[in-house]
């Protein structure tokens, strides 16, 4: 290796933002809306923000207008604690869903092309688990834009963004939090195209860089999704919180683990396995093939275990099947058009006349980085607050979606933190100070890690550990653990750690060096691969999207969010967080919905 | 089932530190629905972890992994082997980079830069209508909507400016100007002379020539050169 390793550059800014998606550039957009003048640098791991993974997003965007004369930001309210099998936090679900409308209001004036009603109203349609009167009926409560919200949602955050000149850096990777005396001022960067290293201080920074599912064999998650944010906030000696609550999505498509929205089972489409049999009508009689996701993937897993399932010979992957074939042609044509070509495009399969191959795919995560109501991050048991950092989007956990998230809640989410982060950091600059110098230790996490890339001499291979690692995963802390499959992946993790020491790159430029940024890459996957695990291992119970298989119902001893600190890797700390059950204490009417109730559809 | 493919992928190479470039030649045997952004990462996995290329989403929903295949620019994420044997009548292929912006290394473009000329369209609204004096939302009917919703379609994935005959020199590009279109033909945009004034630029829609490459490799299918036949005509 040649070039000595050094930090080229300092910029300085009022606000940096660490990953340019929907949430960041939500706050980005308030913060430069509500603060003339104010200076904000955007960065994101991808060529421009409008190519972030929020763009993937197809669904909808959870919102109750207040004057709907049937639904009631209660019952959403209700619908999301329930969801999240009484784990997420009741001040946090109330802010969040209070707030929901006047976002979509928010969004549609700053020119976000939502589908309409005859009306000209907004079109919102049904989605999973969102029901009227306390679990009676579907409510229509899902705004969207055709099947592409997310893209909706994306492009009007990246353009007020830009309308009001946030300086965006693409093609860059955020490797350290910058920590001076307990307060954040900024973070190092690399650059991929000329390969330098670049020092950020800022008054405030707001971290918000998205999912983490790319360790999972098949996951819906963006290339870039690998757990970046994550691993450098642990490195940074700060918890994060509820990782092993990880969403399956039940019908990924075989192969690219792309979505094949719940749309189709809303229309009416059935799973099969091997024999063709509608099995999901032994697993939940009522709710048959429209019940919670966690649900159908466990039981799309049990009929693959149980000898029921397929395998796709081209993609050399596991599978069943889901059943298009008798839904009515003008279905096919008008409301699921643009799902079915996915299938047609991807795998070849015409889902008019063949049945289409589906398993279950790592989509969403729902802990994060612990932060309050207001996006300001925890640095500890006490919820002691970092000054100057803070967290929103998928990467932070506030939390409202416990460890089991609803469908569409996820937009919502980011849109409203990303407000609610961006206002707290308003008021936060009032009185901050610019940061003086980047500490003089400042990089040298990166270069040590990216020099023993480097001169690594060992002949592993990182195609080989990567995909070690996703099986191991997919096998061990999927939809289905036990302790003793957690221990085994612990203990695999471990080696696959100490074997990522010594994968020989392929080149030692560090100029636009694809195979040192993955390798980089790979070992952020291993970190939050640990967490996950040694979450796992500690919640014996069963909730939500975690399922232990030797503790397979849920338990009062486990209603806490669990924290992990991990400042080196596998050196464990475990702690806990109360989950806020404010509602149920303010004995106000409907308290005793929100009790630790069951979770039953 | 699908039986393997023996495809010879014929790649454009540079490195940025020589200033090299060349042509190099793999091998790949690979499942016929597999993509080709599958097959590059086979080729990283199996042969040779050096060569670049890009992608994100691999699902046709980011326009990160446009290329040049065989001279047509394409979502590689998109491409699968099986239809780019019939597609292309061949096995071998000839892979380059987007020519839109300059080549950082082998497939990778500095799609940054592309970037620039939508932003000087402005995607945004610049002046928004005042709120609908029923309050919230602005009321749009589905029959207004639809004149341009194809339009809003578009991911800026560069393979209709890469196709563009005009492009490379003092043409935003379609993609750029369909972005200035789509806010002259939304009813909450009242900045419509300064859109004009874009439209109609030195760089503006009349540098458009015509030839609908655009709409022909647009991966979204959006009809590109319906937008700027529109905005050459004024009709919005």
């Amino acid at each position: 290796m040649g070039e000595k390793l050094t930090i080229d550059s300092t910029l300085r800014c009022d606000v940096l933002v660490i990953g340019a998606g929907g949430a960041g550039l939500r706050a980005a957009a308030h913060i430069a809306e509500q603060r003339p003048g104010t200076k904000i640098i955007a960065l994101t791991k991808v060529v421009s923000p409008q190519k972030s993974h929020t763009t993937t997003a197809q669904g909808g965007m959870a919102a109750v207008d207040p004057k709907d004369p049937e639904d009631r930001p209660i019952f959403h309210i209700f619908d999301t604690w329930k969801g999240s099998d009484c784990s997420a936090d009741q001040n946090v679900i109330k802010k969040i869903c209070d707030m929901g409308w006047e976002e979509v209001v928010w969004l549609e004036r700053h020119g976000m092309h939502f589908s309409r009603t005859e009306e000209k109203r907004i079109a919102k349609r049904p989605f999973g688990g969102h029901m009227l009167n306390f679990g009676e009926t579907k409510a229509f409560r899902a705004c969207y834009e055709a099947s592409r919200t997310g893209k909706g949602i994306m492009d009007t955050v990246w353009n007020e963004s830009l309308k009001y000149g946030v300086a965006f850096i693409g093609q860059c990777i955020a490797t350290e939090i910058l920590l001076k005396d307990g307060i954040c001022i900024g973070a190092v960067i690399f650059r991929f195209p000329e390969g330098k290293f670049m020092a950020i201080l800022a008054k405030a920074t707001i971290v918000a860089t998205g999912g983490n599912t790319r360790m999972y064999q098949v996951s819906s998650n963006c290339r870039g999704n690998t757990g970046d944010g994550l691993a450098i906030a642990l490195h940074a000696g700060l918890p994060v919180m509820d990782l092993e609550a990880v969403q399956f999505h039940p019908t990924g498509i075989v192969g690219p683990g792309i979505l094949a929205s719940e749309a189709l089972r809303g229309e009416g489409a059935i799973l099969r396995n091997k024999d063709e049999e509608p099995f999901m009508e032994r697993y939940a009689p009522t709710a048959k093939d429209l019940a919670p996701r966690d649900l159908i993937s466990r039981a799309i897993v049990q009929e693959m275990r149980q000898g029921r399932g397929l395998f796709h010979e081209g993609h050399n992957a596991p599978h069943v099947w889901l059943d298009l074939r008798h839904l009515p042609k003008e279905v096919h044509e008008k409301k699921i058009q643009e799902v079915c070509s996915f299938f047609k495009r991807f795998v070849g399969v015409d889902p008019e006349k063949d049945l289409c191959p589906v398993t279950p795919t790592a989509h969403y995560q729902m802990g994060g980085i612990p932060t309050n109501e207001f996006g300001e991050v925890q640095s500890d048991t006490q919820q002691a607050i970092v000054p100057g950092l803070f967290a929103c989007g998928e990467l932070a956990a506030a939390s409202l979606h416990g460890l089991n998230r609803l469908g569409t809640n996820s937009l919502l989410e980011l849109i409203t933190m990303g407000k609610v982060t961006g206002e707290r950091a308003v008021e936060y600059l009032k009185d901050a100070k610019d940061p003086e110098a980047p500490p003089p230790e400042a990089g040298h996490i990166v270069f040590d890690q990216f020099s023993t890339y480097l001169n690594a001499q060992g002949k592993e291979k990182y195609a080989q550990i990567r995909d070690t690692l996703r099986n191991l995963m997919m096998d061990k802390v999927g939809i289905f653990r036990t302790e003793k499959s957690l221990l085994e992946a612990i203990e695999s993790l471990r080696e696959l750690k100490e074997k990522a020491m010594h994968i020989t790159v392929g080149m030692t430029s560090l100029r636009a060096n694809q195979d040192l940024w993955q390798i980089w890459e790979l070992n952020n996957l291993i970190t939050v691969s640990m967490v996950i695990a040694q979450g796992a291992l500690a919640r014996k119970e069963s909730r939500g999207a975690h399922f232990r298989e030797d503790y397979p119902t849920r338990s009062n001893e486990f209603n806490y969010h669990t924290l992990v600190f991990m400042p080196e890797f596998d050196k464990i700390i475990l702690g806990k967080r109360p989950i806020d059950t404010s509602i149920f204490e303010a004995k106000g009417e409907h308290y005793e919905l929100f009790d630790y109730i069951k979770r039953e559809y | 089932m699908s039986k393997p493919y023996t495809i010879t992928l014929a790649i454009n190479r540079y490195d940025p530190d020589t200033k090299l470039s060349w042509i190099q030649a793999y091998q790949v045997e690979a499942s016929g629905i597999l993509r080709f952004v599958d097959v590059l990462r086979k080729i990283n996995d199996e042969q040779d972890p050096t060569l670049a290329w890009a992608s994100s989403c691999e699902h046709a929903q980011c326009g990160s992994c446009g290329i040049i295949v065989n001279g047509k620019p394409l979502l590689a994420c998109e491409l699968l082997v099986r239809e780019a044997v019939q597609q292309f009548n061949t096995h071998t292929f000839r892979l380059r980079p987007l020519t839109i912006a300059p080549v950082l290394r082998d497939l990778v473009v500095d799609l940054e830069k592309a970037y620039d000329r939508v932003h000087e369209a402005k995607p945004y609204l610049i002046k928004p209508a005042p709120p609908c004096p029923e309050g919230d939302e602005y009321r749009i009917s589905p029959e207004t909507l639809e004149v341009y919703v194809e339009a809003t379609q578009c991911i800026n994935c560069f393979c209709c400016a890469t196709a563009c005959i005009s492009s490379h020199h003092h043409f935003l590009g379609p993609n750029a100007t369909m972005a200035n279109i789509v806010r002259l033909m939304d009813p909450r945009e009242t900045a419509k002379d300064e859109r004009m004034d874009i439209l109609c630029s030195e760089d503006g829609v009349y540098r458009c020539h015509t030839s609908k490459s655009c709409s022909f490799v647009c991966p979204k299918d959006i009809d590109v050169s319906h937008f700027l036949a529109l905005g050459k005509e004024g009709r919005f």
